[in-house]
């Protein structure tokens, strides 16, 4: 007889719990009281945050033929908005552009550019993940290439509360580990926006990557086609009541595709932006999962079945 | 023809006998015509022991006669037809069938002379000469290996791709590579298939290397070779064809030769062939007396032998011994490799066939492919899902086009379509970027679709189920309650593939002798001159030991006899008396067994043992020895037999041996009184025709009568008769039969007809009952399996009688049940009795409705009956019958009928059915069923060799069935359906992605992490789970047979499961998918972190849903389960560290935010919320048999803890 083991012969001790009435309705209990606090909880926070929403594409745009509008290089494209701010605001107001209908995770789009060409210098001439926008026509490497940062966002604002130019801080605007380890130090914009179309912003080539935030924002990806990348902060309190005028340079072009854009002042909280849905959300998985607990209870009452 | 026509010598060497004719004297004869050579012995035959004849019969006749009927004259031209006779009449029942084809062949090709061109020419003693070119055999080392180091690679990846699965991966891989689709990057749109490819190699490299571990100690074992007149020690990779090899008692054959000399004077040298055949018994081999005559080291000549083939039981040949005339050599001439040398002390033999020439290992094959139930339902569930796939595929590739057709206009300014090429060189000034047009662009991502969700089928299930099913074989093996105490066996699976079909068994087919009774015969009554002596009470254990040159010799086996037969053998005078005497001569002498002495630990006593291939000789035989009747000594030309203590000398004239037409055997013998004896012994139905019942009337009925209570109560009857023949009796046979064996066509008929010329009007002297005892454990078994819903048949080549009262003994049979017995002897009557057999059944039928009083049913029929039924296409009426009946006993069944029966059920119903047999003659049903059991018991390893899984005893059938068969089917049903289910949802969570990135196939999750997604994150668990989760204890399930019913009623995988688990799999993949979503939809999220939450949320809520069903966990489950999670989040947090990556360090920003953590448990919550709560609705309001034996298995167990003495003594009887 071979020798006798626990394992070999499967009897290792174990435990075998079962779905009792008792473990069902008390985890069903305990979601219940553990998700409504916290959609209480975040559902409050989300009420705290101010945040001023305006769309600003069609408005900022006077003719009909807005794509040919846009395209003009020689167009005033200025564009004034005033908002008033229903509620007290604190600093830091984070200021952000919104964009709808701009697939930034579209497959064509996303995947053409060269990460290793941001961080090393001698990865320059890796661009062929960036057709269409890898070289330029005497086959030099663009630097930053692909459509991705070809498309970088241009409209400019400038803040003004209550008549009061408002400085908006772009600085720190992007992830530190971005700046530090994704985007080289030593690699300067070359041979960017030369081409025959424009796609959006133009870079400072005495400016080095890593300090290009703008860029690093917008190469952050957004996970889905409408979405918001800041802009920049106010470091500033505005007051209820206050009248913010913002002036628009409105360059980019999302008419081409049917996109809007809209300009967001918004402070935060633990739970990140404006974000009712959370805690909604929450609340209502604990408000189900509560009466889940009542229904298996009078279900248990009405039918029991002994367990043997 | 010799003149004189006496009987020429049988073995001239030895001492001649009183009534021996006198020897021919004619000086022109060659003297080595002779010589024993080839002796035909009945101990050389192959042919069915009466065993196993008795139950099939199918075999070929066969009659010899025990001396040497070769021409003096010619010896060359005779003895090639007489090797192609031998080799006819040894065409073994046990062959396998192709094997049998390929003799069947080849017996016709030895008929004639062997051409040189289909020759292979062997140099005693002269490798160099033999292997020169351009011969080139092969050198003696074995290869069971598959791979070298270098042929490894392309050889296992060939054979990988065999499976189509793997094609279908390929094709995407390669697809992958289209720079239009490249949906994945190249380096992860290979890793799914090169980790499955990689992890499959791995395994075949390390079983290989085992096989070449083996190879290697096999190859450098050493033989002694003959080399420059001495024999030196040589491994046995470097013997060479032509070497001549020494061996010694006990070694095994290092390759395929031809004996040239033994230690015996005679040239005989005994084999064991088990590693070849698997029987036990030793075999004589003979080397040729012109070869024994000279001294190894001066051997010269050529052998000329037939070209390396499968045939184990021929061989043709010649050797020419440097000029001097051919002389022919035949299968008794050759040893085989894997044999072991026995009872004699040295043989020297040259080497003829090398390494992989062997006859062992051109027979060598592997074991047989199935496939499981649960896999071919399973292709039904993954065509479900190909389906599901090409929709999804479609559905994208479908909103791709209408949303390229709306935008067609702007496609060429939109900055994330950029149609254009505006950066290229003004000549290009239209440059296309990636654009084919839109039909081609709906091409396309069709098939990028394809490859983004190519998960939909699961890749890694394949791999799974194949570790799976290894760990599984692992604790089948292991289990001690499958180890066989008598053999040292441990459980063996065999095949690989078929672990689940154990749970789900409705049919068991089983043989008998040596399958549900040991096969191990003991002689309990005799019925001599009509009365019975059956009352063994009294008597003692004897062994009956003699005396002999101060030696002791013991047999072996001790039969506990009856005393007052005893006295009556060894004191009775008169007729009766001396009748009873030559009873047990009869079985001492009608026989073909071998006594080999084997020394003790005490050098003055020895034990006999009676080698045989019939275990009912060897019983009647230890008997006859019991009753002091001792066989000492057996050649092909005398026997010695020791009758309470005094040596007598019996010459064999000659032997009719068993066939299964004339159902009987016998032997010629010369007495020490001059007298000359024909002993015959048979079955009851063929003795009782050639009886004379006028001779002794009473003692024939009251013979009879004692036969059908032997048979009543299960023991196997031989009856046995004699005649006392005449000297020109003797020699008008003797005419007949030296005519009859050198005629040159139906030479078998013709020696039929002359043995049932002599075999008639014989005196009765008696019967013998043989019980053939039931293995442990049998009835409880059998009574369990029934418990558990599963239907046994009992086929078996034994008589009805003997066939019903085994049915009785292991329960399979009951007295409340009702009999329908169907054995006719003509086509009409047999259509007459299956009729009444189903008015029968329909009467019993609407008699009772409840199943309650329903009157059980057995169907008792016999082998003629099924010959009538199969050949007139009644089989329909047949299964119809069966199948109300409980019970079902085959009886008189050939092997092959045993196949057509498991065939009967298998082609009419969808209910599995399982085959268990131990010997030759259940091989094709344990190759018919869908699971084949072999039993390695007595009758060799013929079906150990063809079936699934082996093991030593049938009762082990039981913890097979009942626990692993249903441990292993649940275990991998769920995980089946889990593969599916976790595989889906990950698909249809990047199916709701793609719905958002305006149709194109992108994912935010890593490409690294869903290519990593099924191999890596989450398939460790479910291995592991479906080989170690048990839903019930080993004890429950023994305790409620009723159990097993889950697995025949598929109550672990069906339809209504899958769809089940996939609307889960939707529900899941929205709740992973939306909840997130709509939380960051307008917001700054990156598509890095959202991924990475969605990728931690598939993992962690697929995980969950594991963890929920998991039955039970022990430390193996929760370190796999939880450390799989753990192991996501670090792979998550390694690829967000590499900073060209375009996710860098999102996990770590995100996860610093609160709301990713209030998704994640949101996430989760809600997707489990429906499987929790429809498990707690199922499980305590709609109960299934499983779930209340849990609830049971836990209460009992609480209990157990309260009271740990009782726990003991529960636990030691489960």
């Amino acid at each position: 007889m071979p020798a006798y083991s626990k394992f070999t012969q499967q009897e290792l001790p174990a435990c075998k719990p079962l779905l009792t009435p008792e473990i069902v309705i008390a985890a069903f209990a305990l979601i219940g009281a553990l998700f409504v606090p916290i959609g209480l909880a975040s559902l409050h926070a989300s009420r705290q945050v101010v945040e001023l929403v305006h769309r600003y594409d069609a408005s900022c745009v006077p003719v009909d033929d807005k794509v040919g509008f846009i395209q003009n290089s020689r167009t005033d494209k200025t564009c004034t908005v005033t908002m008033t701010v229903p509620k007290y605001m604190k600093s830091p107001i984070h200021v952000y552009y919104l964009i709808d209908g701009f697939y930034q995770n579209h497959r064509r789009y996303v995947r053409s550019r060269s990460d290793k060409q941001l961080r090393y210098k001698s990865a320059a001439h890796l661009t062929s993940d960036c057709v269409p926008e890898g070289d330029t026509a005497d086959h030099a490497p663009i630097v930053p290439c692909g459509l991705v940062a070809w498309s970088l966002f241009n409209d400019t604002y400038t803040v003004r509360v209550n008549g009061v130019v408002t400085q908006v801080n772009k600085k720190d605007i992007a992830w530190k580990s971005d700046k530090n380890n994704k985007f080289g130090k030593n690699i300067y914009p070359s041979n960017f926006q030369k081409g025959r179309l424009i796609g959006g912003a133009t870079l400072n080539e005495s400016i080095p990557l890593s300090e290009q935030e703008d860029l690093i924002v917008w190469m952050r990806t957004a996970a889905l086609p409408t979405f918001r990348k800041l802009y920049g902060r106010i470091e500033k309190d505005i007051n209820a009541n206050d009248n913010v005028t913002v002036v628009i340079q409105n360059n980019y072009n999302t008419y081409s595709f049917g996109g809007s854009k809209a300009l967001v002042l918004s402070t935060a909280s633990w739970i990140g932006g404006k974000n009712n849905f959370i805690g909604i959300a929450y609340l209502t998985i604990g408000g189900l999962c509560l009466s889940l607990a009542m229904g298996f209870l009078v279900l248990y009452m009405v039918k029991r079945r002994y367990v043997s | 023809m010799r003149p004189d026509g006496k009987l020429p010598p049988p073995h001239p060497s030895l001492a001649p006998l009183p009534q021996r004719p006198q020897q021919a004297t004619g000086t022109d004869m060659d003297p080595h015509a002779r010589l024993p050579d080839p002796v035909p012995s009945p101990i050389l035959k192959h042919s069915p022991s009466i065993s196993r004849s008795l139950r099939s019969a199918a075999d070929t006749s066969s009659v010899t006669f025990a001396a040497d009927f070769r021409s003096p004259s010619k010896p060359e031209s005779t003895s090639p037809s007489f090797d192609s006779f031998r080799t006819a009449r040894s065409r073994p029942s046990s062959v396998s069938r192709s094997s049998t084809r390929r003799s069947a062949s080849e017996r016709a090709g030895s008929q004639r002379d062997l051409r040189d061109e289909d020759a292979r020419f062997v140099y005693i003693n002269d490798a160099p000469r033999t292997n020169a070119p351009p011969a080139m055999f092969p050198d003696n080392s074995i290869r069971t290996s598959k791979y070298s180091v270098l042929t490894f690679i392309p050889r296992n990846l060939y054979e990988q791709f065999h499976r189509v699965a793997y094609i279908y991966f390929l094709i995407l891989a390669v697809l992958n590579f289209v720079p239009q689709l490249l949906v994945l990057s190249k380096e992860a749109g290979v890793l799914p298939l090169a980790f499955v490819l990689g992890v499959t190699a791995v395994k075949d490299a390390y079983e290989d290397w085992r096989r070449h571990r083996s190879d290697k100690n096999e190859n450098n074992r050493t033989a002694s070779v003959l080399a420059d007149g001495v024999f030196r020690p040589k491994r046995w990779k470097d013997i060479q064809v032509g070497d001549v090899v020494r061996l010694v008692a006990n070694e095994t054959l290092p390759c395929d030769m031809v004996l040239v000399s033994t230690s015996d004077p005679t040239g005989v040298a005994y084999i064991q062939t088990i590693n070849l055949d698997g029987e036990s018994n030793l075999k004589t081999r003979y080397a040729k007396q012109e070869t024994m005559s000279t001294p190894p080291e001066a051997l010269a000549g050529v052998i000329k032998c037939e070209k390396p083939n499968r045939n184990i039981y021929g061989f043709l040949a010649t050797v020419d011994l440097n000029g001097r005339r051919a002389i022919s050599l035949g299968t008794s001439n050759v040893m085989l490799r894997g044999c072991e040398l026995k009872n004699t002390v040295w043989a020297i033999g040259v080497a003829v066939y090398t390494g992989r020439d062997t006859k062992v290992v051109l027979n060598s094959s592997g074991a047989p492919s199935k496939r499981s139930r649960l896999e071919t339902h399973m292709n039904r569930e993954i065509i479900a899902l190909a389906v599901a796939l090409v929709v999804l595929c479609s559905v994208v590739s479908l909103l791709a086009g209408i949303w390229m057709g709306d935008h067609v206009d702007q496609l060429g300014i939109i900055p994330f379509f950029h149609k254009y090429d505006y950066s290229g060189a003004a000549a290009h000034d239209d440059g296309r970027y990636n654009w084919y047009g839109t039909g081609a662009q709906v091409v396309f991502t069709f098939m990028s679709a394809v490859i983004q969700f190519q998960v939909m089928i699961p890749i890694g299930l394949i791999i799974s189920m194949e570790l799976i099913r290894v760990g599984q074989a692992y604790f089948m093996v292991q289990d001690n309650r499958m180890f066989d105490e008598k053999s040292q066996a441990r459980f063996q699976c065999r095949a690989l593939n078929i672990n689940e079909d154990l749970g789900q068994i409705k049919y068991v087919f089983s043989d008998k002798t040596g399958t549900l009774t040991q096969n191990r015969m003991e002689f309990r009554c005799a019925s001599v001159q009509g009365r019975d002596f059956s009352e063994t009470d009294g008597g003692e254990e004897d062994g009956h030991a003699v005396q002999a040159d101060g030696v002791v010799l013991r047999p072996k086996t001790a039969v506990t006899t009856d005393p007052k037969l005893a006295a009556l053998l060894k004191d009775g005078m008169g007729a009766k008396a001396s009748r009873a005497r030559d009873l047990f001569l009869a079985l001492a002498t009608c026989n073909t067994i071998v006594p080999i002495v084997e020394d003790t630990v005490n050098p003055a006593a020895k034990l006999v043992e009676y080698q045989g291939e019939s275990p009912d000789e060897q019983a009647l035989v230890y008997a006859a020895a019991a009753y002091g009747h001792k066989l000492v000594e057996r050649t092909s030309g005398h026997i010695v037999v020791d009758v309470f203590g005094t040596r007598q000398r019996f010459d064999v004239l000659g032997l009719h041996e068993f066939d299964s037409d004339r159902k009987r055997m016998s032997v010629i013998i010369g007495c020490p009184d001059k007298t000359i004896k024909l002993f015959v012994k048979g079955a009851d139905s063929s003795m009782f025709g050639i009886i004379d019942k006028t001779l002794n009337p009473d003692v024939v009925q009251a013979t009879e009568k004692h036969l059908h209570s032997y048979s009543s109560v299960g023991l196997r009857t031989l009856v046995i008769g004699v005649r006392e023949l005449s000297q020109s009796e003797f020699q008008e046979w003797q005419m007949a039969y030296e005519k009859a064996s050198t005629a040159l066509l139906g030479r078998g008929n013709l020696l039929r007809s002359v043995a049932a010329n002599i075999e008639r009007n014989m005196r009765l002297l008696g019967a013998s009952g043989v019980e053939d005892k039931l293995q442990d454990g049998v009835p409880e078994a059998i009574e369990k399996l029934r418990e558990a819903g599963i239907k046994v048949w009992v086929l078996t080549g034994d008589k009805q009688e003997t066939a019903i009262s085994i049915g009785y003994s292991c329960k399979l049979l009951t007295r409340d049940m009702t009999q329908i017995v169907i054995n006719s002897n003509s086509r009409e009557s047999c259509r007459k009795s299956l009729d009444d057999a189903i008015s029968m059944v329909n009467k019993l039928r609407s008699l009772s409705t409840d199943s309650q009083s329903r009157v059980p049913l057995a169907l008792i029929i016999d082998g003629n009956s099924l010959v009538y039924i199969f050949d007139t296409d009644r089989e329909e009426k047949l299964f119809e019958v069966a199948i109300a009946c409980d019970v079902v006993l085959c009886c008189r069944v050939a092997p092959l009928q045993k196949a057509g029966i498991v065939d009967l059920i298998k082609k009419r119903t969808s209910d599995m059915t399982l085959a268990i047999g131990d010997g030759a003659n259940d091989v094709s049903m344990i190759q018919m069923a869908d699971v084949g059991i072999g039993i390695s018991g007595q009758e060799g390893r013929q079906a150990v060799m063809a079936s699934d899984f082996a093991m030593g005893q049938f009762r082990f059938l039981v913890p097979l069935l009942l626990v692993h068969g249903h441990w292993n089917y649940q275990r991998m049903s769920y995980m089946i359906l889990y593969n599916f289910y976790r595989n889906a949802t990950f698909v249809f969570v990047l199916f709701w992605y793609v719905l958002y990135t305006g149709y194109t196939l992108s994912t935010a999750i890593n490409e690294w992490s869903s290519v990593l997604y099924s191999v890596v994150y989450t398939s460790a668990p479910t291995v592991i789970v479906a080989i170690l989760d048990k839903d019930l204890s080993r004890r429950t399930l023994l305790k409620y047979p009723q159990l097993y019913g889950a697995g025949q009623r598929e109550e672990s995988y069906n339809l209504r499961l899958f769809i089940f688990i996939m609307v889960d799999s939707v529900w899941q993949s929205v709740v992973v998918f939306f909840i997130p979503y709509l939380a960051y939809k307008n917001s700054a999220i990156d598509s890095a972190s959202l991924g990475d939450l969605w990728t931690l949320s598939v993992v962690i809520l697929v995980n969950i849903h594991l963890a929920m069903d998991v039955i039970r966990w022990t430390w193996i489950t929760h370190a796999v389960i939880w450390g799989s999670i753990v192991a996501t989040w670090i792979c998550v947090i390694i690829i967000d560290s590499i900073p060209t990556l375009p996710g860098f360090w999102a996990i770590y920003e995100v996860m610093g935010t609160a709301l990713f953590w209030a998704l994640l448990l949101a996430v989760i919550v809600v997707g489990m919320i429906p499987h929790f709560a429809a498990k707690a609705i199922r499980e305590h309001f709609m109960p299934n048999d499983i779930q209340i034996a849990r609830e049971m298995e836990k209460s009992q167990d609480s209990r157990d803890a309260n009271q740990p003495e009782v726990q003991m003594s529960t636990s030691t009887r489960a």
